[in-house]
C-alpha cells in the first residue's frame, strides 16, 4: 500500500484480534461514512465509530482501537492512523497531549517545583500547626520516652550537679512556668551533656534536659531560667510534634515519589527536615521566653547574654562537633536572635 | 512496503510469526520500546496532578504508567495491555491508607489495641493478596486474550501467613523454601487464556542464590564492624553510621538477588509447552541500578522515569519464549466470560507482588 501525502484518507494497516484466539489477522482500515471497515485475512467487518475506542497514543508503541465485543486492532502505522483520526474529528485527552508536548513538559515541571517550595514553605507548617494540637498526650509521652532513651544511650550521661542545686533550679523554674495564671506542666531533667556540651533542649511532652555545662557556663541561676523558658516556648507551642508532624508528611511524600526505585532512602530527608527548628519557631519561643521573663520583673537581655556564651562556647569550629542535637545546629541565626532580643522592641522596659 | 509492522520480530524469528505452522521451538524475544524521554512527559503530568488532586489522580496515574509498560513490551509482533479500572485501583487505595493509618494510630494509643489490629491484618492479608494477584493478571492481555489466575484461599493463607510464621520461627532457615512456594503458588495458578503456566524451579536452587548472598551480607556486616570499631576510638556516636552502610551493604547485594531469582523464575517457566529463557547478568544490573541510583540523587528523583526504563529494558529484553509451536493457537479460557463480574472489589489492597 502507498501512503503519499497527497492520499487524503488512507488505508492503514492494522493486526487484528477476535479476543477468542491469539491469531494475529493482517488487515486494513478505512472509514467511510462514520464507520469503520476492517478487511483483509479472514476478516470482513464494518462497526461505527460511535462503538469504538482508541487508546491514547504512546510514543512508538501500538495504538489499539477495541470492540465492545472483546476483539481489538493494534496499529502501528502512526502517520496513517494519525491522518484517519484527524479525518473523523477525533481528539485525545489534553491530558494525554499534555504529556507529550514538550511546552506542556516545561511548564508542568516548572509547577512541580513550585507546588513543592509552597507546600514545603508554607502549606506543610500551616497544616502541622492545626493538627499539633490534635495529637493525643499519651502520643507525645510515647513519643518523649523514646527519644529520651535514645539520647541517654548515644549521647548524655548522668548529671554531676549537686541535688541541692537542682531543687533549687526546680522550684525557680515551676515558679516562672505559668501563663495568664495556668501552671505550665513540665518535667526538669538534668544530664552530662558530653559531646553535646553546653545545651538544653525540649521534648514535646514537657521534658526538659539541661547540661551540666550549660547551668557551669551560666553561672548563676537567672540566665538557666531565660534558656529554659526558652525551652518552655517551645513544649507550650508544641512545636517538636509541629516538626514531627512536618517531617513525617514530607517522608511519606518521599517515600510515594521515590517509590519507583527505592524507598531505603525516604528516611534522610525526613531526618534533615527534622533536624532544627524553624526560624519562625525559634522567634515564637523567644518571645514566649520573653513573655514569662517579664512577667518575673526580668529582661530580655538575660537570654540574648546566654545565647552570646553558648554562641562563644561552641564556637566555629566546635559547632560542628556538636552533633545533630547541639544547640547551634538546632537554634539557627544566633547572631540575628541576639540582636533582636536586644532591640529596642525589647529592652524597652 | 511489504511488512508495515516496524516492531514485528520477523527476522529475528527466523520467519512470519503470523503464519500458521511456523516452525518449532523457535525463539521470540521479548523487546521494550520504551524511551526514557517520552516517559518523562507521562510521569511528570501524573506527578503534578497526583499533587494538586492529593493522592486521588494517582489511581489513574497508575494505569497509565503501567499502559506505558505494557504497550512499549512487545512479544511475536504484538503488544501486551493493561485494563485497570482506575476507580477499582483508588478504591483499594482509599482502604489501603485507612487499614494503615489505623495500624499506626492504634499502636500510638494501647498496644493492646496496636496487636488486635496487626492480628486483624495479618487475618485479611493473606486473602488481599490473592485478589490482587487476580486483579493484575485478569486486567493484563496479549493479542486479545486475558491472563488470569485461580489460586484458592487455602494456598493463600498458606503462602502468605503459614510459611511467614514458619520462615520467622526457624530464624529465616526456610526462606528460600517460603520463596519457591510462594513463586509456585504465583504460578501455578497462573494462565494466559486457556493455556496454563508452571513452574518446577527446585528448592535447592533458591537456597543456592539465597546462600550466596547471605554469605556477602555477612562478610560485609563484619566489614563494616571492623571498620567503625577502628573509627570509633571511643567515640559512640560513630556506630549511627552502622544502619546507612547497611543500606548500602543491601544495594549492593540487592541486584545480584533480582537477577538470579528472576533467571531462575522464568527457566523454570512452562506454557502449555512453551518455555522461556531468562538471561540477566547480576553484574549488568548492578551497573544499571547503581547508575540509575546516582542519577536518581544528582537529580533530585528527576532522573527517575528514565531509570525506570532502562530498568525494564534491560530486564524484558533478557526474556526469550522459546516457542513449542505456533502463537496463533493460543485460546481463550472459560473463565474470560467472568471477568466482569463480582470483581469490582478486587483490588481492595493495591499491593504489588513483584514478578
Ligand atoms: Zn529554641
Amino acid at each position: 500500500m502507498s501512503t503519499s501525502p497527497s492520499d487524503p484518507v488512507t488505508a492503514v494497516a492494522a493486526l487484528y484480534f477476535d479476543g477468542r484466539s491469539a491469531r494475529a489477522h493482517i488487515v486494513t482500515l478505512g472509514v467511510t461514512d462514520g464507520v469503520l471497515h476492517v478487511e483483509g485475512d479472514d476478516v470482513s467487518r464494518s462497526e461505527p465509530l460511535g462503538a469504538l475506542r482508541v487508546s491514547e497514543p504512546m510514543g512508538d508503541a501500538a495504538r489499539l482501537i477495541s470492540f465492545a465485543d472483546g476483539a481489538h486492532l493494534e496499529v502501528r502505522d502512526h502517520a496513517a492512523l494519525a491522518a484517519l483520526l484527524a479525518a473523523t474529528g477525533h481528539r485525545d485527552a489534553a491530558v494525554v497531549r499534555w504529556a507529550f508536548e514538550p511546552r506542556m513538559v516545561v511548564i508542568m515541571l516548572s509547577a512541580l517545583l513550585l507546588s513543592v517550595w509552597l507546600i514545603m514553605q508554607y502549606g506543610l507548617p500551616w497544616a502541622a500547626r492545626i493538627t499539633a494540637p490534635l495529637v493525643p498526650d499519651s502520643a507525645m509521652t510515647v513519643l518523649s520516652e523514646r527519644t529520651l532513651e535514645w539520647l541517654d544511650q548515644a549521647l548524655t550521661r548522668p548529671t554531676a550537679l549537686p541535688a541541692a542545686r537542682q531543687q533549687a533550679l526546680r522550684e525557680a523554674l515551676s515558679s516562672v512556668a505559668s501563663i495568664d495564671g495556668q501552671p505550665i506542666v513540665h518535667t526538669l531533667l538534668f544530664r552530662s551533656g558530653g559531646q553535646l556540651g553546653a545545651n538544653a533542649f525540649a521534648l514535646p511532652d514537657g521534658t526538659l534536659i539541661v547540661t551540666d555545662e550549660l547551668v557551669a557556663l551560666a553561672g548563676a541561676d537567672a540566665p538557666v531560667l531565660a534558656v529554659l523558658t526558652h525551652e518552655l516556648g517551645h513544649v507550650q507551642q508544641r512545636h517538636g510534634v509541629r516538626m514531627l508532624l512536618q517531617g513525617s508528611a514530607t517522608a511519606l511524600f518521599m517515600a510515594w515519589y521515590l517509590g519507583d526505585i527505592s524507598s531505603l532512602l525516604a528516611g534522610a530527608p525526613a531526618a534533615l527536615v527534622q533536624a532544627g527548628y524553624s526560624r519562625d519557631m525559634e522567634r515564637e519561643a523567644d518571645d514566649f521566653a520573653v513573655k514569662l521573663l517579664r512577667a518575673r520583673g526580668q529582661s530580655a537581655g538575660l537570654l540574648a547574654g546566654m545565647l552570646e556564651k553558648l554562641a562563644a562556647a561552641h564556637g566555629e569550629g566546635a559547632a560542628s562537633r556538636s552533633g545533630p542535637m547541639g544547640w547551634l545546629s538546632s537554634h539557627p541565626d544566633t547572631a540575628e536572635r541576639i540582636t533582636r532580643l536586644r532591640s529596642t522592641e525589647f529592652a524597652a522596659d | 512496503m511489504d511488512n508495515p509492522f516496524e516492531h514485528a520480530p520477523a527476522e529475528a524469528a527466523g520467519g512470519n510469526p503470523f503464519a500458521a505452522g511456523s516452525p518449532a521451538l523457535q525463539r521470540e524475544p521479548i523487546t521494550f520500546s520504551g524511551r526514557g524521554g517520552e516517559y518523562f512527559g507521562i510521569w511528570i503530568v501524573n506527578l503534578v496532578l497526583t499533587l494538586l488532586t492529593l493522592g486521588i489522580y494517582s489511581a489513574w496515574a497508575k494505569v497509565r504508567r503501567l499502559q506505558y509498560f505494557y504497550r512499549h513490551t512487545t512479544l511475536g509482533g504484538a503488544a501486551f495491555d493493561y485494563h485497570g479500572d482506575p476507580r477499582a485501583i483508588l478504591k483499594g487505595r482509599v482502604i489501603g491508607f485507612m487499614l494503615l493509618l489505623a495500624y499506626n494510630v492504634s499502636f500510638q494509643f494501647s498496644m493492646i489495641a496496636g496487636i488486635a489490629v496487626a492480628v486483624a491484618l495479618a487475618a485479611v492479608m493473606p486473602v488481599l493478596l490473592m485478589r490482587s494477584l487476580r486483579f493484575r493478571a485478569r486486567y493484563s492481555s496479549w493479542r486479545g486474550l486475558r491472563f488470569g489466575f485461580d489460586g484458592g484461599t487455602g494456598g493463600a493463607y498458606s503462602v502468605f501467613l503459614k510459611w511467614p510464621i514458619f520462615t520467622v520461627l526457624t530464624l529465616y532457615l526456610l526462606g528460600p523454601m517460603w520463596h519457591q512456594r510462594m513463586k509456585a503458588y504465583q504460578f501455578n495458578h497462573a494462565r494466559f487464556g486457556s493455556a496454563q503456566f508452571a513452574i518446577d524451579a527446585p528448592v535447592g536452587a533458591y537456597y543456592r542464590i539465597y546462600g550466596a548472598a547471605i554469605a556477602v551480607v555477612l562478610l560485609g556486616m563484619a566489614a563494616i564492624g571492623a571498620l567503625l570499631g577502628s573509627l570509633a576510638d571511643g567515640n559512640r556516636a560513630v556506630f549511627g553510621l552502622a544502619p546507612l552502610l547497611f543500606i548500602l551493604l543491601l544495594l549492593f547485594v540487592q541486584p545480584y538477588l533480582s537477577a538470579r531469582l528472576q533467571n531462575l523464575v522464568w527457566n523454570h517457566m512452562q506454557l502449555d509447552g512453551h518455555r522461556f529463557e531468562s538471561s540477566v547478568s547480576a553484574r549488568r544490573l548492578y551497573w544499571i541500578m547503581l547508575t540509575n541510583l546516582i542519577g536518581v540523587i544528582g537529580t533530585l528523583g528527576l532522573f527517575m522515569p528514565f531509570a525506570a526504563i532502562r530498568l525494564a529494558r534491560y530486564r524484558l529484553q533478557s526474556v526469550t519464549m522459546l516457542c513449542a509451536g505456533p502463537l496463533d493457537d493460543f485460546i481463550a479460557g472459560q473463565a474470560q466470560d467472568a471477568a466482569a463480574t463480582g470483581e469490582e472489589a478486587a483490588d481492595l489492597f493495591d499491593v504489588d507482588i513483584a514478578l
